[in-house]
């Protein structure tokens, strides 16, 4: 018997896996809708967090550079921690620290220098 | 023939192959019919529906789960959403935002949503200052939903919509905002609503702003913003003493040309640009010329140093004025000795620096001004860079004129751009606004030799250490420098003014070590300045814009790397005169 006559309790086998088929697609097709769409909505949920995120953060370092801005800085720094620029008896190089420390104390155990008095 | 027999011929495999089943199929249902086994063609028939339908159907299912579930936009509401106006960010050298297009919402009223007009009008109009009753009127009685305020920022947006006004509503909009105000506001400029550049880098770079805009990216521009505040903070005290109509600074890197600082007092803030007056808008560094006196000075003995006119060694008889055609030229505070190159040069000898040009020739002379760029607008991105007012006929009468800065007006950014070779080796290299990668050196064309270059270098470093310099030295750092002091023409009394002057002073730092080091040129230039008593009512460069200079290069000079040291230099050049401070020249 061909496939295409063959029945299952009255229907053509054909037509029941057309119709199987037809099921299939359409709920595969709403399915593939229905979780697509609850993501997309997800997805511009977060974009638009992201989009509100940067924007804040874009006002924030607006806001940063503003507060930062050198003359701000400097009249704050003078108003308030009396500070200048380094003047440059007070400026040196990492290498020439060692020149700049003090000596070291003298030992409490080293005996006292004699002192000698000049008649 | 056979439809076969062409299919065989004329098309590919896969093209045959479909016509034989095509042909076998329309031959199957003639054997069908001819078998008289009617049913069995009407199923081959309603199979070959369903099979296509089943196929078109597949197909579309398939594009729609390919569209639902891998389209790539993500749907995401507009969030990436670019407005047609929108510009990249600025920067400095550093990165430090300098303009940004930020979100701010513009609020909108709808009349016949708006529940109560009084309590509306009453706390719409608390909320608002800025908006004039007359307009808060005209928007609630209106026909139609109207726009009422623009450039609101979020916070400003939030506390009107916790008022809970019905018919009130907001959109966003995207609108540039300096956030540094008046810093840097000529070199930065501004743009319109519509993200069109209107001034500054603005206007320079506005095509690369917008195409970064849609890239995402940022301009970075060769200003650093401490050389920056340090040279407002610098500019503004010496206007304030000084009280000049206007002033001008600018650092510039001598190898690259990037311009470091800029700075044009009066400023404004160009987030309310148009509220600014157009003096303040002004662009003294680049629209404006002046004639720079003395400065130039260094221009004329650079000249005659290259051309091999005069040496190190010359000398030039000051003792007398120095009559030149019709006219006799005379020094400002008259030395009555015969000068050494570099005593003109310490001295500011109108006399000496006259005559020198006049070796020099109007032909030699005016080829270099040329070949130093100063007959043509400084070259620069800067839309507002002005062209110079130059000399008609180069007789030797322009040439003494312009030897020592008069005849001849150029924007302090064109006195910049040929100060360059004088300092870098002798190349003549454009400025720029844009941070150049470390290590950069622009393809320029050399002006000057490079023992000419040293020997500028020296000759400006003995002005400062025994010249009319003397007031720019900062400690520790080997500065050079040329004051320099032009009177103004006053069309009222038809000749130079001496009471109206522009006063400058033109430094490099340091002038010592190796030629390819890093090297700093710096300009402060107050337009009318006025004397003070601790001026002795002195308004000239080396009174008036050689300390600005001299505290200025002190206060830049850790940021940009220049170590300072006290103590005898020990590459220092130096040059056997040293006469004493002539601070009063010019």
């Amino acid at each position: 018997m061909s496939v295409l006559n063959r029945r299952i309790r009255g229907f053509r086998l054909v037509d029941v896996i057309a119709l199987g088929l037809l099921v299939l697609l359409i709920m595969s097709v709403y399915l593939a809708k229905t979780i697509a769409s609850r993501e997309r909505a997800e997805i511009a949920s977060v974009e638009r967090q992201i989009a509100a995120e940067r924007a804040q953060i874009r006002l924030l370092e607006a806001e940063v550079a503003h507060l930062e801005q050198p003359s701000r800085i400097e009249r704050l720094s003078t108003l308030y921690l009396e500070m200048g620029p380094v003047d440059v008896t007070r400026e040196t190089t990492a290498d020439s620290l060692a020149a700049l420390a003090p000596p070291k104390a003298p030992s409490a155990r080293a005996p006292a220098p004699k002192l000698e008095v000049v008649p | 023939m056979s439809l076969a027999g062409v299919v065989t011929r004329r098309f590919p495999f896969g093209l045959r192959w479909l016509g034989a089943a095509l042909w076998r199929l329309e031959h199957a249902f003639e054997r069908a019919r001819a078998a008289g086994r009617v049913e069995d063609d009407a199923r081959i028939r309603i199979f070959m529906v369903m099979l296509f339908f089943g196929l078109g159907f597949g197909a579309l299912a398939m594009g729609a789960t390919q569209a639902a579930l891998f389209s790539g936009s993500g749907g995401g509401g507009g969030a990436g959403w670019l407005p047609p106006q929108a510009r990249a960010d600025i920067v400095d050298r550093e990165g430090r935002l300098l303009a940004a297009d930020l979100l701010h919402y513009g609020l909108y009223v709808d009349p016949a949503e708006v529940w109560d007009a009084a309590s509306t009008r009453q706390a719409l109009a608390k909320a608002l200052p800025t908006v004039s009753a007359e307009r808060l009127d005209r928007a609630l009685k209106s026909e139609r939903r109207t726009f009422l305020a623009g450039g609101m920022t979020p916070v400003q947006k939030s506390a009107i919509h916790q008022l809970g006004l019905p018919g009130i509503s907001f959109e966003p909009e995207q609108k540039r905002v300096y956030p540094l105000n008046h810093t840097a506001s000529h070199l930065i400029g501004f743009s319109d609503t519509g993200g069109e550049g209107l001034a500054g880098a603005e206007l320079a770079l506005n095509d690369e702003l917008r195409a970064l805009a849609r890239e995402s990216g940022e301009l970075a521009l060769s200003i650093d913003l401490r050389v920056q505040g340090a040279l407002e903070d610098e500019l503004r005290k010496a206007a304030e003493t000084y009280g000049p109509k206007g002033a001008v600074g600018l650092v510039a890197h001598v190898h690259t040309g990037e311009i470091l600082g800029l700075a044009s007092y009066p400023d404004f803030d160009p987030n309310t640009a148009s509220a600014a007056s157009a003096d303040a808008r002004l662009n003294r560094a680049a629209s404006s010329v002046f004639e720079m006196g003395s400065t130039f000075k260094a221009f004329t003995v650079a000249i005659g140093l290259d051309t091999g006119v005069a040496t190190m060694a010359s000398t030039f008889d000051a003792r007398e004025p120095y009559k030149l055609g019709y006219r006799t030229i005379s020094d400002y505070h008259a030395s009555r000795k015969v000068l050494s190159l570099v005593e003109v040069f310490q001295h500011s000898s109108n006399i000496g620096t006259a005559r020198l040009a006049v070796g020099v020739g109007p032909e030699r002379l005016s080829r270099y001004f040329d070949d130093l760029g100063l007959t043509t607008a400084a070259k620069v991105e800067l839309k507002e860079s002005a062209s110079p007012l130059t000399p008609k006929v180069w007789n030797e009468d322009a040439v003494a004129s312009t030897s020592f800065g008069h005849g001849m007006n150029i924007s302090p950014l064109a006195l910049t751009r040929a100060m360059l070779p004088l300092l870098n080796g002798g190349k003549l290299v454009p400025l720029t606004i844009r941070r150049q990668a470390p290590g950069f050196r622009p393809e320029a064309k050399r002006v000057l030799s490079e023992t000419t270059s040293t020997q500028m270098l020296q000759i400006m470093r003995a002005n400062v250490t025994g010249g009319s310099g003397g007031k720019a030295d900062a400690p520790g750092l080997s500065v050079g420098g040329k004051t320099g002091t032009g009177e103004k023409y006053d069309p009222e009394i038809r000749r130079y003014n001496g009471k109206r002057q522009v006063s400058s002073f033109a430094a490099v730092f340091p002038t010592d070590g190796p030629l390819e080091n890093d090297r700093y040129f710096v300009l402060i230039l107050l337009d009318e300045p006025h004397g003070t008593p601790q001026t002795f009512g002195y308004s000239t460069g080396g009174w008036v814009a050689a300390p600005a200079t001299g505290q200025l290069i002190a206060r830049i000079a850790p940021f940009l790397g220049i170590s300072r040291h006290i103590g005898p230099m020990e590459h220092q050049p130096r040059l056997a005169s040293t006469p004493t401070v002539l601070a009063e020249a010019r």
